[in-house]
């Protein structure tokens, strides 16, 4: 197989079956040395490119020609995992276990207050096991709120702010994020108050009841959002009733249960999809994602069954042999993307999806078919998700330049707003392992935050699970389901070292994609 | 239209607005009614006074042949129209003909599609007290049918006994008073003051005055003076009414006021203080 041939995130050098050869040790070499020589790259994002680039030096563990042609077309995507993944993709830590009970591992001894508390979460975060960032630092206002009396409020609110701060200064990246609600809390408040005072990257979820979240808290988060473009708002009664109450949102906006974990997300490209039923799109659903998804569940047991049988990542392992991670709730991701172009390919020369109602019904069908045919392929060591592969939507990477991030319809194609929610609202009912949508606001919102929470409970009605929230007038710019400031993405482009990785991954995707960006200059 | 049998009222609609973040609490449909007894000199929907006659002067104009003259109407093709305004510009009376007749029902089904995203529906002008028998009931049947409010923006001209028949159904309403001193508003809207004041007395006696606006134009409310007057008038009604002040903005208004001032900020956070200096409690003011 010819290296070129490999579709982007591959590295130059990147060969599937046979890993790194003496054709490709060159390109090889020329990587490494571009990486130790990058002028906009810290000492950190150098480390980890580094290992990313030994990992890809790895041959692939065995799998089918069939499956390995449809990673080589694109067709399937590894989001550069590498060949050979080590770790799980995202965990959510029990990070209650360690307040509670302290930590033999890290030394740490039972939180007795407040200070204890944000010092033993901010070292479980440097001791993340996944991904190089702890992009699960917990639903903090159940954290943190037994011990927010322990001081006086404003030594609480001193003490949340230093903590906020370390969070983003230490870990800076939009992947890193954190839960609150359904219920308000002091500490919740208090949250929301020093995100919306520092400006940090830190993502944000506010799982969100109607029924249970005070109306004050919710306008809060609003008017939060507005301003920093988070937090996102969680349909939590649609997520708790396929979850249960014991579910985290990780990283961009990924669900999966507490003390769980996902071994890898494996994307399926619905526009190269597509193109393969040729212009049939009963073919499509009837033959060709019956025959990808038997090939994509493979792909996905055999990273699960490398990261548990080959690396042995669950032995040895303190967060194991702790309790604070449980084997039984691991999953693995199967995400979609592209479901605009997927759906555009059977409508040539039509309005399409977004404004032509036989293409949102084509939508509504494709997602409910993929959810069949995951459904049919059982995945080893996806006990966390009943032995099935978690139904995800994936927002995109810079490399996508034909494709609309996850289930979206195209940005500046939306349609007048409630028709924006209602067109994609129906393509939110399967995929319970993270999905949404965007919506974005003019000025007059930011004095009337009760219209925007209309509209977020109308949306929840019409089945969405998750909207971001966002203003013109955001000193953030929301790419596809991360964060990047404004200001950061101004620096890059001028190639200057920055804190945040995030910014570098946002980057090409202003530049060059704008399917991947809800365009922060356009008015809904 | 009207297949129910009953001879229910009709009401004539230039547009709805799904989606509206100004028009009282919350998200909101915004339903602007046509006809109206004012005439303010910077009226920024002028085409909104007046009725069509189905005089046809508008069919024979429209580039996009989207008007057809009817026996006593003018019928208007939605689809083809590009709003482009020509039948307006050539209308002896300033009117669009491109408006609907609507039974309350058919107005309420046209809303109620949309009930999931709206707190509530604000029905603006023209003005809403020329159609009271139409609101009323459709009013009673958005009441009858969900919880959303509903709410008048009206110039409260009509005085309090026209606005009785909808109150049942009517949760709030916002009245403009355009202008505190009486000759002034006779000037500015070609009607005079009394029954403005009588109306705001009447809403906020029963406890249903969302809040009174003013819009600060020059030469008429943009003057210290003027304010200390209207912030008094509305104080000795009730010092918690809520006021708020609108920026005269040129941009759509007809006639000499285009040609007019809009307000400086300073100007207008000075007339937000002179207004709470004279006994409102509650004043805000546009962006």
């Amino acid at each position: 197989m010819d290296k070129q041939n490999l579709p982007e995130p591959f590295m130059d050098f990147e060969n599937l079956q046979e890993g790194l050869t003496a054709e490709t040790v060159a390109p090889f070499k020329q990587h490494i040395s571009d990486l130790l020589h990058a002028r906009d790259l810290i000492f950190e994002q150098k480390r980890d490119a580094l290992a990313a680039a030994a990992v890809g030096s790895m041959p692939y563990p065995p799998i089918s020609a069939e499956a390995r042609e449809l990673i080589e077309s694109g067709a399937l995507c590894l989001l550069a995992e590498g060949a050979t993944p080590y770790h799980p993709r995202y965990v959510a830590p029990d990070y209650a276990k360690i307040l509670r009970e302290g930590s033999p591992f890290l030394e740490l001894q039972p939180a007795q207050n407040l200070f204890d508390a944000t010092t033993s979460l901010l070292t479980a975060y440097k001791y993340f096991p996944a991904g190089g960032l702890p992009v699960f630092i917990g639903r903090l206002d159940e954290l943190l709120e037994p011990y927010i009396d322990s001081v006086s409020p404003e030594t609480a609110r001193q003490v949340l702010k230093s903590f906020w701060l370390l969070v983003d200064r230490l870990n800076p990246s939009g992947f890193v994020h954190a839960d609150l609600g359904p219920a308000a809390s002091k500490t919740g408040t208090l949250l929301l108050d020093v995100d919306r005072e520092l400006g940090t990257i830190t993502n944000v979820t506010l799982r969100y009841d109607p029924q249970h979240t005070p109306q004050e808290f919710a306008l809060k988060a609003v008017s939060n959002a507005l301003a920093v473009t988070k937090p996102y708002f969680l349909n939590h009664p649609a997520m708790a009733a396929d979850w249960g109450k014991d579910y985290v949102i990780a990283s961009c906006y990924n669900a999966l249960p507490l003390k769980g974990g996902i071994y890898t997300l494996v994307r399926l490209n619905l526009k190269k999809a597509a193109e393969m039923a040729g212009n049939d799109p009963e073919r499509f659903l009837d033959e060709i994602l019956p025959q990808i998804s038997k090939r994509w569940t493979e792909v996905i047991a055999s990273r699960a069954r490398y990261i548990i049988e080959d690396v042995r990542w669950f032995e040895d392992n303190f967060w194991i042999e702790e309790g604070l991670l449980d084997k039984s709730k691991f999953s693995a991701y199967a995400g979609v993307f592209g479901l605009a172009e997927g759906v555009n390919h059977f409508f040539q020369n039509k309005a399409g999806y977004g404004h032509d109602p036989a293409a949102n019904r084509l939508a509504e069908r494709i997602t409910t078919r993929i959810h069949e045919v995951l459904e049919d392929n059982p995945v080893i060591y996806c006990e966390g998700t009943g032995g099935k592969a978690c139904y995800h939507a994936q927002v995109g990477i810079t490399s996508d330049l034909e494709t609309t991030p996850a289930t979206r319809i195209p940005s500046g194609e939306e349609p007048e707003l409630y028709e924006h929610i209602l067109t994609e609202a129906p393509t939110h009912k399967w995929i319970n392992g993270g999905i949404s949508t965007i919506l974005e606001f003019d000025q007059t919102a930011a004095q009337n935050p009760a219209a925007v929470l209309d509209i977020i409970q109308g949306a929840f009605k019409a089945g969405i699970r998750n909207l971001s929230i966002g203003s013109a007038n955001s000193e953030f710019v929301r790419v596809t389901g991360y964060l990047i400031r404004r200001a950061d993405l101004e620096a890059h482009k001028a190639e200057k070292a920055l804190r945040h990785s995030s910014a570098a991954l946002g980057s090409g995707v202003m530049e060059n994609h704008p399917n991947h960006l809800h365009r922060i200059t356009r008015k809904v | 239209m009207n297949n129910n049998g009953m001879n229910e009222p009709l009401g004539i609609v230039n547009h709805i607005l799904k989606k509206s973040f100004v028009d009282g609490p919350g998200n909101r449909a915004v339903i602007f009614l046509q006809g109206c007894n004012f005439h303010c000199l910077y009226c920024h929907n002028p085409y909104t006074i007046n009725h069509c006659t189905a005089c046809g002067l508008c069919v024979e104009t429209c580039p996009q042949h989207a008007l057809t003259l009817g026996k006593d109407k003018i019928f208007w093709n939605e689809d083809i129209c590009v709003e482009c305004d020509e039948c307006i510009r050539v209308c002896p009376e300033s009117a669009s003909p491109r408006t609907r007749t609507y039974t309350p029902a058919e107005l309420w089904q046209e809303v109620a599609r949309i009930g999931p995203f709206i707190t509530g529906i604000s029905v603006s002008g023209g003005e809403p007290s020329l159609q009271v028998p139409f609101l009323a009931r459709f009013f009673q049947l958005v009441k009858e049918n969900s919880d959303l409010t509903t709410l008048i923006e009206t110039n409260g001209f009509a005085g309090q006994q026209a606005y009785t028949d909808m109150l049942p159904w009517l949760d709030m309403a916002m009245v403009d008073l355009k202008c505190s001193d009486p000759d002034k508003h006779l000037e500015l809207t070609g009607q005079p003051l009394d029954t403005v004041l009588e109306s705001i007395r009447f809403f906020a006696a029963q406890g249903k005055l969302q809040q009174v606006q003013q819009v600060i134009a020059p030469a008429y409310t943009d003057q210290a003076a003027d304010m200390q007057r209207t912030a008094g008038l509305l104080a000795g009604i009730d010092p918690s009414i809520h006021l708020r002040l609108l920026r005269f903005r040129p941009h759509g208004a007809s006639g000499p006021a285009a040609q007019w001032q809009s307000p400086t900020d300073e100007r207008m956070d000075a007339l937000v203080e002179t207004a709470r200096s004279n006994g409102l409690t509650s004043v805000e003011r546009s962006l």
